[in-house]
């Protein structure tokens, strides 16, 4: 029998072959909200009597992102708030960063967030500016005991005068050094200079080779040291920490970017080009060079510093150090940020319970002694207590966030971390330190597309 | 709708009516799904492609052609135009090349036949996911496979380019895992081939015709249209290629291997400018239709039916 094929039954079987799959994630729902008013201007509001916790049998959510070892600490203080708790069942989301914004700025949209939320800080700028996503917790302080918040900590939280999220903990950038490789290149101490950094970079490329590097940072990371060392050199904001108006004049910023240049071009920072050549788009801590001690340094977060510790091999393992800040100039540059917050969704039903659930996690010595330094050293004072008491607080973590709160005096904007500016491959960051890197441009000419790129996401530029 | 040709004798108007209407039944679960995940979005996204529609933001304002006109006059959109077309015009010939290629080995009655084709089909299944992002990485770093491989049969003379990070070889690495995913158009071949008629064979190798003149001559006039469906499928495919680019460059080095699906994915899920990404899918959608017809309508010159004389 002839299998050769006919003209209707081609046509019948191919008929909707198209590209209508293109066009149909494009549709979604509208969303209500606004543009930012910022920091409280009006009366806190105070506890709201009405709240109570229910009798019958609850079911709530709760979500985060994080690590292995995170994951297990939030599942643990939960499994230890339902034993308390026996009519709450807690119902937990988590997974790693890697596309949780997208996911979370959805459920946001669709109103199907969870209960109690672990969020950034700047979600509160970018998806609550008008206080339509969270309850304001000052309502909640009938179970929420948020005394034991430093008020600048708990400002930083304030937007659209509600207090959208209470917050887990305080970070900022510091260095980390892997001192295995600093002592093969003939180094035995940290750098606490410029000229020290300079002097590791000639002496990792004369002993070690061209493939070995004192640090290196991608795009967005330059960017945080950038601002560090102006800041450094200058001794004011990157911008105004409510109106984000720039405070730095292009000529300044030339003389940043040609810093981080200068960095590269003296061996101290790996090129991105030769980065991306062995990792693509590969984060630090998964690399190969850091891995295996070649690349020997980083400007971090000082909550990451577990994550880039257990990166190492087993020959650079016990080499990795908390490094110290380093004054580029005549003020302390770098600035600290709520590293994040615990915040109820206005979507949830048990607003109480869910109060009750962040206190316990925070506040509480059961919940905050199995918390321990997971999502940073605790910002509530008796949290911190509770944890360093249970002997939870990873000293690795304590010894870079003593370090950086007793150094860093500025204060962060939150169009910052917008993610027209930060994102992976496609942020105005990125578009800047690589065009400098791949020669491209130089720093007097890639100002320009730098100062477009905030002015786009509602920088103020003088 | 043709009326069932079950015996209406002795049958209540309900099962007449039932007779008449029971197919549309069958047919609600995928109508209902059809309207609310592709004629619904489908609509709304051609509205919001003329408004400055944000996710986060109160309002809505209808803003014209603005989206379009700011389409076609953004460096950085039309670069991924041009890199998305760059990359269709590359990935669908070679695809079907190397496909047709592959299923005409594979339709010899060689040992271990099945095999083969289980080997050849995997890549498709593997699609776009980390474990590949890992893979081609590994393949393509500075240090990686292929350049080993180069650097040995050299005498290390030649180090290898930097595919990775050099925006001119980048989109090349995109395109060949797409080429290497060639298993559904392989399998589709294969049917095809094992549809043409022997006799045809036999016939011409009476008359002398050797295997390529076979080939040119008999096999691919008999399996065009299977070579047009492939195309056609193929030019929408990749017109709409994400995972590679994502996964494995995320649109860089320098934007060399952005396409405008990534776009399209920035503009929405990272900047939550619904108006714009909107507009660039029907960008797409009016291009991908294009071409679309331009196939079919050549499709007379030189597609073979053989119901058709």
């Amino acid at each position: 029998m002839s299998m050769a094929i006919s003209r209707r039954n081609f046509l019948l079987a191919t008929g909707a072959v198209g590209a209508a799959g293109l066009l149909s994630a494009c549709g979604g729902n509208t969303a209500a909200s606004s543009t930012a008013s910022s920091v409280a201007s009006a009366p806190a509001a105070s506890a709201d009597d009405s709240l109570a916790l229910t009798d019958g049998p609850v079911s709530m959510t709760i979500s985060w992102w994080g690590g292995d070892s995170r994951h297990a600490a939030y599942q643990n203080a939960i499994k230890e708030f339902e034993s308390e708790h026996d009519n709450i069942t807690i119902e937990p989301t988590f997974a790693a960063w890697s596309g949780w914004e997208e996911k979370m700025a959805a459920a946001f949209i669709a109103g199907n967030a969870q209960d109690v939320c672990q969020v950034n800080w700047n979600w509160l700028y970018n998806y609550s500016a008008d206080g339509s996503k969270f309850v304001d917790l000052n309502t909640t302080t009938n179970f929420l005991d948020l005394t034991q918040f430093d008020q600048a900590a708990l400002d930083a939280c304030t937007v659209a005068n509600a207090q959208q999220c209470v917050p887990v903990s305080m970070t900022g950038r510091i260095f980390f050094w892997n001192m295995t490789t600093f002592n093969k290149a003939g180094i035995t101490e940290v750098p606490k200079t410029l000229d020290d950094l300079k002097a590791a970079g000639k002496a990792f490329q004369e002993k070690l080779g061209n493939d070995y590097y004192p640090m290196h940072l991608g795009a967005y990371d330059r960017m945080i040291l950038m601002v560090f060392y102006l800041e450094s050199k200058y001794g004011k904001d990157w911008a105004d920490p409510i109106t984000s108006t720039l405070n730095y004049s292009e000529d300044e910023i030339v003389e940043g970017l040609n810093f981080i240049k200068s960095l590269v071009d003296d061996h101290v920072m790996m090129n991105l080009k030769d980065y991306y050549s062995a990792n693509s788009d590969t984060a630090t801590h998964q690399s190969n060079e850091w891995i295996t001690g070649k690349i020997a340094g980083i400007f971090e977060w000082d909550s990451a510093a577990s994550k880039y510790a257990s990166a190492l091999d087993d020959d650079n393992k016990d080499g990795f150090t908390v490094g110290e800040e380093i004054k580029f100039g005549d003020f302390n540059g770098g600035f600290s940020k709520v590293s994040m917050g615990l915040a109820i969704t206005k979507t949830s039903q048990y607003v109480a319970e869910s109060a009750t659930l962040i206190n316990f996690l925070l506040n509480e010595e059961k919940g905050a002694s199995i918390m321990g330094s997971e999502c940073g050293i605790p910002a509530s004072k008796a949290g911190l207590a509770a944890a360093q008491a249970a002997g939870a607080v990873k000293d690795l973590v304590a010894d870079a966030n003593s370090k950086v709160m007793a150094f860093t005096t500025n204060k962060l904007d939150p169009l910052f971390e917008n993610n027209d500016l930060k994102a992976s491959g496609t942020g105005i960051y990125q578009e800047v330190f690589d065009s400098i890197d791949y020669g491209d441009e130089t720093p007097e000419s890639a100002v320009s597309a730098l100062l477009e790129g905030m002015e786009d996401v509602g920088y103020t530029i003088g | 709708m043709k009326e069932s040709k079950a015996p209406a004798v002795g049958r209540t108007p309900f099962q007449k009516w039932l007779d008449k209407y029971q197919g549309l039944f069958y047919l609600i679960p995928w109508i209902i799904g059809f309207v609310v995940f592709k004629a619904v979005p489908f609509g709304q996204s051609l509205y919001y492609s003329f408004t400055d529609m944000n996710f986060f933001a109160k309002d809505v304002h209808f803003v014209g052609l603005a989206n379009y006109i700011t389409a076609f006059t953004t460096t950085k959109i039309t670069k991924a135009l041009i890199i998305t077309f760059k990359y269709a015009f590359i990935t669908v010939p070679l695809k079907l090349i190397f496909a047709l290629f592959i299923a005409y080995i594979l339709n010899f009655k060689i040992a271990c036949v099945n095999l083969f084709r289980t080997v050849y089909y995997i890549p498709s299944i593997l699609g776009g996911s980390v474990a590949i992002a890992v893979l081609w990485k590994a393949v393509f770093s500075k240090d990686g496979l292929l350049n080993t491989v180069l650097r040995f049969v050299s005498f290390g003379l030649f180090k290898g380019p930097e595919w990775l990070s050099d925006p001119s070889y980048a989109l090349w690495i995109i395109c060949f895992l797409r080429i290497w995913q060639f298993g559904s158009a392989m399998v589709l071949f294969l049917a095809a081939l094992k549809g043409v008629p022997a006799d045809l064979y036999e016939a011409a190798t009476i008359d002398g015709a050797g295997k390529w003149r076979q080939f040119f001559s008999i096999t691919v006039p008999m399996i065009t249209p299977i070579i047009f469906y492939n195309l056609v499928t193929q030019i929408c495919q990749a017109f709409q290629e994400f995972n590679g680019p994502y996964i494995i460059t995320n649109g860089g080095p320098r934007g060399s291997t952005t396409l405008i699906s990534l776009l399209v994915y920035n503009y929405a899920f990272k900047s939550y400018d619904m108006g714009m990404a909107s507009a660039l899918a029907w960008i797409m959608f009016i291009i991908v239709c294009i071409l679309t017809i331009i196939a079919f309508t050549s499709q007379k010159k030189w597609v073979y039916y053989s119901d058709e004389r």
